[in-house]
């Protein structure tokens, strides 16, 4: 069986399971492109939503957080009162925008009028709520920043006393 | 004469692609694991309950089925099972679950991703062939994962921007999912044991941020584990809370249109939150204007028909349906878009009514609405269904007449029946 591992570079139960896998993907995508009537429609928004979180979402957020770091925590000046005071920007900033992708249908009022003749509401209540909720969570994350400042200026001082920081001890 | 061994060429070491891109402290097989741990309960329950709710709507019945046809065939239906009636709030558990579970995810699995992001620009793009089939199974996995929650989260907006009709898409889309899942668990299990062996299952949450170090990767095996880490800002610990607080919270702010009463008020940004205090103020998904029946159709002029077969035995107006024998029961409307609502409803006994139709013990029953278009303008029942003491065509709810938009002159109310199957505006029913 080396020659199989030297072709392959895997065991044959390892070709075996990946067949069978792959043929529960073969068989599940030649339903769903024979039940439609636009068979593009369905490929476009399954790569569609790949590349649309692998190079745009992910890159988005990563470098949002990487240009906060640079601003707030850069690794030339980093204390712990500047690292608490990035995360407690990162908390709210990621709940918010998690709030957002879910349900960016109705905050977005993507389809209001459909919305009103399925359920008889409307979506205006939504886009408030949204802004109302991420209002509080960077209010309540500030709130707790300011009331943990104080102790970590103190232990700033005292991790910048030569003799005095974790690493001696 | 001796195969030839493929080779694989390496990419130069451009942006992602060089090893020292990926510099966060954090990433590496232990976080992927821990991830995983929670991800893979809350797919599995979303995934097996989204079955389920495929089973409930019983395709093999009349034209129940929403794509595919009765026969066999139809996904993987267990033909001949019977959705039970008991107990009665079984659909908007297994439906809740469903939504709750897979909303729950997403702040999960999107933290997963990120963990595991470098592999993604892995050098060289492949080892093997096997490695390179891996990667497709990979692609099946994210494209089809993605895939099933944003339709569905979409879908339960009552935003519809696909251009192809959501309900196979989302089944088809999940099996394609399971199947690379499937794969890919059995692939990473040991993966993850040897991470959970070599750092410890809980030990990384222990770390203060003095304590947070690289991941050291595990031998032998291309990991997400940094080639040269940044310093810390956050530990493991801050990392796996806070992912586990958005989807606790997330489930919860769902879970508040399943469970109702004063939980709603935690539902502030699921679609289906709010409510009056009338008695006909719960939620309905399609409003009397949206269906298009005409008014008069609905007014003294109406009569139900009862048929047996497609002899039409009696007819009946609400009147009439009033003055006959009343059943009362609490049920809940749960619908497949994951809310739920639990009234009190009045009506009468589809099991009496079969009688006037001059059926007894009915086999089955299709409800046939008012609403002339629309695949479930016409529903067929089982039979223990038809026959169960709290099944009726409920007049009444709360005390009052229905509403137009909750389906006056009557509905169907069945305990445990997926709410969509409760039809409203009933213009005959046909025993057989």
């Amino acid at each position: 069986m080396t020659w199989f591992r030297r072709l392959y570079g895997a065991s044959p139960a390892h070709l075996l399971a990946l067949v069978a896998s792959l043929a529960v993907g073969a068989y599940a995508l030649t339903q769903v492109l024979g039940l439609v009537s636009d068979p593009r429609r369905v490929l476009i928004w399954l790569a569609g939503a790949i590349l649309l979180h692998d190079l745009i979402l992910l890159p988005a957020y990563a470098l949002a957080g990487r240009a906060a770091e640079t601003l707030l925590a850069p690794e030339s000046r980093r204390s712990r009162l500047r690292i608490a005071a990035l995360n407690h920007l990162r908390v709210p900033f990621l709940l918010s925008g998690l709030l957002l992708l879910v349900w960016w249908p109705v905050i977005g009022r993507k389809a209001p009028r459909t919305y009103l003749h399925a359920s008889g509401l409307t979506v205006d209540p939504y886009l408030g709520r949204w802004l109302a909720a991420t209002a509080i969570l960077f209010a309540l994350s500030a709130l707790i920043f300011a009331l943990r400042a104080r102790a970590l200026g103190r232990s700033d001082d005292e991790t910048i006393t030569p003799g005095a920081g974790r690493a001696h001890q | 004469m001796l195969p030839v061994v493929p080779r694989f060429p390496r990419l130069p070491p451009v942006g992602p692609f060089a090893e020292g891109f990926w510099r966060s402290p954090l990433r590496g097989p232990w976080l992927a694991s821990i991830l995983s741990s929670a991800l893979l309960p809350l797919l599995a329950v979303s995934a097996i309950t989204g079955f389920i709710s495929h089973l409930a709507y019983q395709p093999h019945l009349g034209a129940n089925a929403i794509f595919n046809g009765p026969g066999p065939g139809n996904g993987f239906d267990l033909f001949g099972l019977h959705w039970p009636t008991n107990p009665a709030w079984l659909y908007a558990a297994t439906q809740g679950l469903h939504v709750v579970c897979g909303v729950a995810a997403i702040p999960v699995l999107l933290v997963k991703l990120w963990t595991v992001i470098p592999k993604l620009f892995e050098n060289p793009p492949a080892r093997s062939v096997a490695h390179a089939l891996e990667r497709l199974s990979l692609a099946l996995l994210v494209g089809g994962g993605l895939f099933t929650i944003a339709t569905g989260v979409i879908n339960m907006q009552l935003w519809y921007p696909f251009g192809f009709p959501f309900v196979p898409a989302h089944y088809y889309g999940a099996v394609l999912f399971v199947g690379a899942l499937a794969f890919h668990v059995a692939l990473k299990l040991p993966v993850m044991r040897r991470a959970f062996r070599s750092q410890g299952v809980v030990r990384p949450l222990r770390e203060d941020l003095a304590h947070t170090l690289p991941e050291p990767g595990l031998p032998g095996e291309v990991t997400s584990a940094p080639h040269a880490a940044r310093a810390p800002t956050l530990t493991r610990r801050a990392l796996v809370g806070g992912v586990g607080a958005a989807s606790v919270g997330l489930g919860v702010m769902t879970a508040g249109q399943v469970v109702g009463g004063p939980f709603n008020d935690l539902a502030l940004l699921a679609p289906r939150g709010r409510r009056g205090s009338g008695p006909n103020d719960f939620p309905v998904n399609k409003t009397f204007s949206a269906v298009g029946i005409p008014r008069e159709r609905t007014g003294p002029a109406w009569r139900l028909g009862l048929l047996s077969g497609e002899e039409r035995r009696a007819e009946m107006s609400r009147h009439e349906l009033l003055v006959l024998p009343q059943v009362e029961a609490t049920l809940p409307v749960a619908c497949v878009e994951g809310w739920s609502s639990t009234q009190h409803w009045s009506g009468v006994r589809l099991r009496d009514l079969a009688r006037m139709a001059g059926v007894d013990d009915p086999d089955s029953l299709e409800v046939r609405s008012l609403q002339e278009h629309g695949r479930l303008s016409k529903v067929t029942l089982n039979r223990g269904q038809a026959n169960h003491d709290q099944a009726m065509l409920a007049l009444r709810v709360n005390g009052v007449d229905l509403s137009l938009d909750h389906g006056f002159p009557a509905r169907i109310m069945v305990p445990a029946l997926p709410g969509v199957h409760c039809t409203k505006w009933v213009a005959e029913l046909s025993f057989s």
